[in-house]
C-alpha cells in the first residue's frame, strides 16, 4: 500500500479523500496548509500527492514544483474546481500524472489513484 | 589807310560775317574761313587751331593752302609765339627764316612759307584757338591789317563759339531724346537683366563709344559685381577686380570720371588689357538711387576722345534713370520671390491639410465657406468651385436628436466647441465629432472658424465592444469563481454522500441518501456546464483569460 499526501484548502475535501483512500488500504496524510504539507514531504517521502490548485498562500502548481524538488520520485494528481489550460500545462510540465476536475466521482478517484500507483511500479 | 582799302576791309568783313552767320556748325565755319580768307586777304594759306582744354595744345581745326606734311609737323611754332597768341596778342613774323624755332623754320621753308601772322581767336576774353595767315612771298603785316585780322579773328571766335553752343544745344536736345527713349525702355520692363542690357547697349551708341559695363554693389556683401556688358571681349571682362581702381573708387564716391587717355592715366589699373581691347578713353559714372550709389556704369571708347560736360551729364542722367529702373526691377524680383514663396507655402499647407484624414472646414464670420481639405470635399461630394462661399447651414445640417452644429456655439461664446453627431449610413450608424475653434484677428474679434470633423464611428464601436468584453469577462470570472467555490465543497459533499450510500445499503435511509447523491450530481452537472459554457465563450471573446476546453 502507498503513502499518500492530500492537500486542499477545503478541510472536508481532505477528509473525504482521506476516507476513500484509507478504505482502499493506503496511508493518507491530509493537510489544508501548504507549509505544513511541504515540511511533511521533506521529512517523509510519499508515493503520491493529491493537490488542489487553489490554496491559501501558494498555488498547487508551485507546491507541486517544491515537492518534486524534495521528493523527485513522488507521483502527483492535481485536483481543481477551476480548470484552465495554463495550470494544466504547467502541472504536466512539472511532472503531474493526472489533472482532474472537481467534483470527481469516488470511483473515478479510486481508479486514477490505482492507475498512477501502478504506473509507479 | 585809303578809302579803297577801308572799303575792301569792309567788304571782307561783310563777306566773312555773312558766311559765318549762314553756317551753324563750327567745323563748317572754320572750313569756310580758311578757304575764303586767302583770296580775300591776298594771302597763300590759312589755318585755324583750337585749344584742347585737356592737353593745353592747339589742335588743327581747318587748313587751306598747305601740304599734309607741313600740317603734321610736331610743333606749330616757337613756344614764345604760341604763348603770346595764347595770351591774346597777335604775332607777326615777316621772315620765318629768322625764326629761332628750328623744326618750325625748316618745315615752313620746305613749304615755301615766308611770312606768318598768328592771331588769337578769343571769345569773351578767353582764347579758344589761333588763326594763322601765311604767305609764300615776304610780307610786312601793317598795323591796320593786323588790327583788322584781330577783329576778324574775334568774329571767327564768336562764330566758332556760337557753332559750339549750337552744337551743344543740339547735342543736349539729342541727348534729351535719347535719355527719354532709354528711360522709356528701361522703365517698360521689370526684368532686371533686360533693364541692364538696354542701358549697356544704348548708352555707348549715344556717346559714340564702343563698349559699356554695369557693375552693381551686392546688397548683402557690398561686392562690386559685373551685371551687364556690351561691345567687350570675355577676356577683357575677366581681367580681374576693378574695385581698387581709382576711377572706380571715385565713381563709387558719386563722382563722374572722364579719362581721355587711359594708357597714361594712373586712375586705370589694367593698362595692358585696355591696350589689347583697343580702349583709348573711358567715362565712369555712378548709379545713384536716393543719393546712394548702388553701382557704376563705364563707357569705353576705342578712339581717344574727351567727354564733354553735356555727355557726362547725359551719362549721369541715364545712370540715374537706370538706377530707378534697377531698384524697381530688384523690388519686383523680391516681390516675385516672396510671392512665389507664399504660393509655395500655401501649396505646402494645402498638401498638409489634404493629407489629414479628418475633414477640415474653414468658414468666415458670416458663415460662408472659405476653405476645406480634400477629405471634406470628397466625403461631401463637393467641388471646390461650388463649395467656396457656400453657407455653413448647408454644410452642417441640423438633424433631430443631434446637438447643434458647433460653429454657432463658437460665434456665440467665442470659445472652442465640440459636438458629436450621429448619422444613419448604409453600413449602420456613424458618429462624427465636430470641433470648432475660433480664429481671431488683431482686434480680438472672430474672423474665421476652423472646424475639424472626425469620424469616430470605429472608436465608438470599439468602446461598445470593450464594454461588451468587460461584461463578458465579468461573467466568465464569476462563472470560474462559482465553479471553484462550489466544486470543492460539492466534491466533499458528493463523495461523502456516495460513501454513505455504500454504508447505508439495505437500510431505510438508503433511498434518502440516493436522493442526496442524485441531487448533488445534478448540481455538479450544472457547474460542469458552466465551465463548458465559459470555456467555449473564451475562445471568441477573451484573449487573456482562457477556460480549459472540456
Amino acid at each position: 500500500m502507498a503513502e499518500i499526501l492530500v492537500l486542499d484548502d477545503v478541510f472536508d475535501a481532505t477528509v473525504l479523500v482521506g476516507k476513500i483512500l484509507t478504505r482502499k488500504g493506503h496511508t493518507v496524510h491530509t493537510f489544508t496548509e501548504e507549509d505544513a504539507a511541504l515540511e511533511f514531504v521533506k521529512a517523509h517521502p510519499v508515493d503520491l500527492a493529491i493537490l488542489d490548485i487553489k490554496l491559501q498562500k501558494m498555488s498547487g502548481i508551485e507546491v507541486l514544483g517544491l515537492m518534486k524538488q524534495a521528493c523527485p520520485t513522488m507521483h502527483a494528481i492535481m485536483l481543481t474546481g477551476y480548470p484552465t489550460v495554463e495550470t494544466a500545462r504547467e502541472a504536466m510540465q512539472l511532472g503531474a500524472d493526472e489533472y482532474c476536475v472537481k467534483p470527481i466521482d469516488k470511483d473515478e478517484l479510486e481508479d486514477k489513484v490505482e492507475k498512477v500507483l501502478k504506473g509507479k511500479k | 589807310m585809303d578809302n579803297s582799302r577801308e572799303y575792301r576791309y569792309l567788304q571782307v568783313f561783310h563777306q566773312v560775317t555773312r558766311m559765318i552767320s549762314m553756317v551753324r556748325d563750327s567745323h563748317q565755319v572754320m572750313a569756310n574761313i580758311v578757304h575764303s580768307l586767302p583770296e580775300l586777304l591776298a594771302i597763300d594759306a590759312c589755318t585755324i587751331r583750337l585749344l584742347d582744354q585737356a592737353s593745353g595744345a592747339f589742335v588743327l581745326g581747318a587748313a587751306a593752302g598747305l601740304s599734309p606734311e607741313y600740317l603734321a609737323r610736331p610743333d606749330v611754332d616757337s613756344r614764345e609765339t604760341i604763348a603770346t597768341a595764347a595770351s591774346g596778342h597777335p604775332v607777326a613774323m615777316r621772315a620765318v627764316a629768322d625764326s629761332p624755332h628750328r623744326s618750325f623754320r625748316e618745315a615752313a621753308l620746305r613749304e615755301g612759307i615766308e611770312s606768318v601772322l598768328t592771331l588769337p581767336i578769343a571769345f569773351q576774353e578767353r582764347v579758344i584757338g589761333i588763326m594763322r595767315l601765311l604767305t609764300r612771298t615776304p610780307r610786312e603785316f601793317a598795323e591796320d591789317e593786323i588790327l583788322f585780322s584781330v577783329a576778324l579773328a574775334e568774329q571767327i571766335g564768336i562764330a566758332i563759339s556760337n557753332g559750339r553752343m549750337f552744337r551743344q544745344l543740339e547735342q543736349q536736345v539729342d541727348f534729351l531724346h535719347e535719355l527719354q527713349s532709354i528711360s522709356q525702355l528701361v522703365n517698360s520692363t521689370l526684368d532686371l537683366d533686360r533693364v541692364l542690357q538696354t542701358i549697356v547697349e544704348l548708352l555707348p551708341r549715344s556717346l559714340r563709344a564702343q563698349g559699356c559695363t554695369i557693375r552693381l554693389l551686392t546688397p548683402q556683401s557690398n561686392d562690386l559685381v559685373l551685371a551687364a556688358s556690351a561691345g567687350l571681349s570675355p577676356e577683357y571682362l575677366d581681367r580681374g577686380e576693378v574695385v581698387d581702381e581709382k576711377n572706380t573708387i571715385q565713381a563709387l564716391r558719386g563722382e563722374a570720371v572722364a579719362i581721355q587717355d587711359v594708357a597714361r592715366d594712373d586712375r586705370v589699373q589694367y593698362h595692358e588689357h585696355m591696350e589689347k581691347e583697343g580702349i583709348r578713353s573711358l567715362l565712369a559714372v555712378p548709379i545713384k538711387v536716393m543719393d546712394e550709389v548702388i553701382g557704376i556704369i563705364r563707357v569705353l571708347a576705342r578712339e581717344r576722345r574727351t567727354f564733354s560736360q553735356t555727355e557726362i551729364d547725359f551719362s549721369l542722367a541715364v545712370a540715374e534713370a537706370g538706377g530707378s529702373a534697377i531698384t524697381n526691377a530688384r523690388t519686383y524680383r523680391k516681390i516675385t520671390l516672396l510671392f512665389n514663396q507664399i504660393e509655395e507655402h500655401e501649396r505646402f499647407l494645402a498638401n498638409i491639410l489634404d493629407c489629414i484624414r479628418p475633414q477640415l472646414l474653414v468658414v468666415d464670420r458670416q458663415g460662408r465657406a472659405v476653405m476645406a481639405n480634400r477629405a471634406f470635399l470628397e466625403i461631401n461630394g463637393l467641388q471646390e468651385s461650388e463649395f467656396l462661399g457656400m453657407e455653413y447651414g448647408r454644410l452642417c445640417q441640423a438633424v433631430e436628436g443631434n446637438p447643434p452644429c458647433p460653429m454657432q456655439q463658437v460665434m456665440t461664446t467665442g470659445r472652442m466647441a465640440i459636438s458629436v453627431q450621429q448619422v444613419q449610413a448604409e453600413d449602420g450608424t456613424r458618429w462624427y465629432e465636430r470641433t470648432a475653434t475660433p480664429m481671431t484677428g488683431e482686434s480680438g474679434a472672430i474672423e474665421f472658424v476652423i472646424e475639424i470633423i472626425r469620424d469616430i464611428t470605429a472608436q465608438r464601436r470599439l468602446e461598445a465592444e470593450q464594454a461588451e468584453r468587460s461584461k463578458l469577462a465579468g461573467v466568465i470570472e464569476m462563472a470560474g469563481a462559482v465553479a471553484h467555490e462550489i466544486n470543492s465543497p460539492l466534491f466533499a459533499a458528493l463523495g461523502t454522500a456516495q460513501m454513505m450510500e455504500g454504508d447505508l445499503a439495505g437500510s431505510e435511509l438508503e433511498e434518502d441518501i440516493r436522493t442526496v447523491v442524485r441531487n448533488l450530481k445534478t448540481i455538479s452537472e450544472l457547474t460542469a456546464k458552466m465551465t463548458v459554457m465559459t470555456g467555449y465563450s473564451s475562445r471568441d471573446y477573451v484573449g487573456e483569460t482562457r477556460i480549459v476546453d472540456l
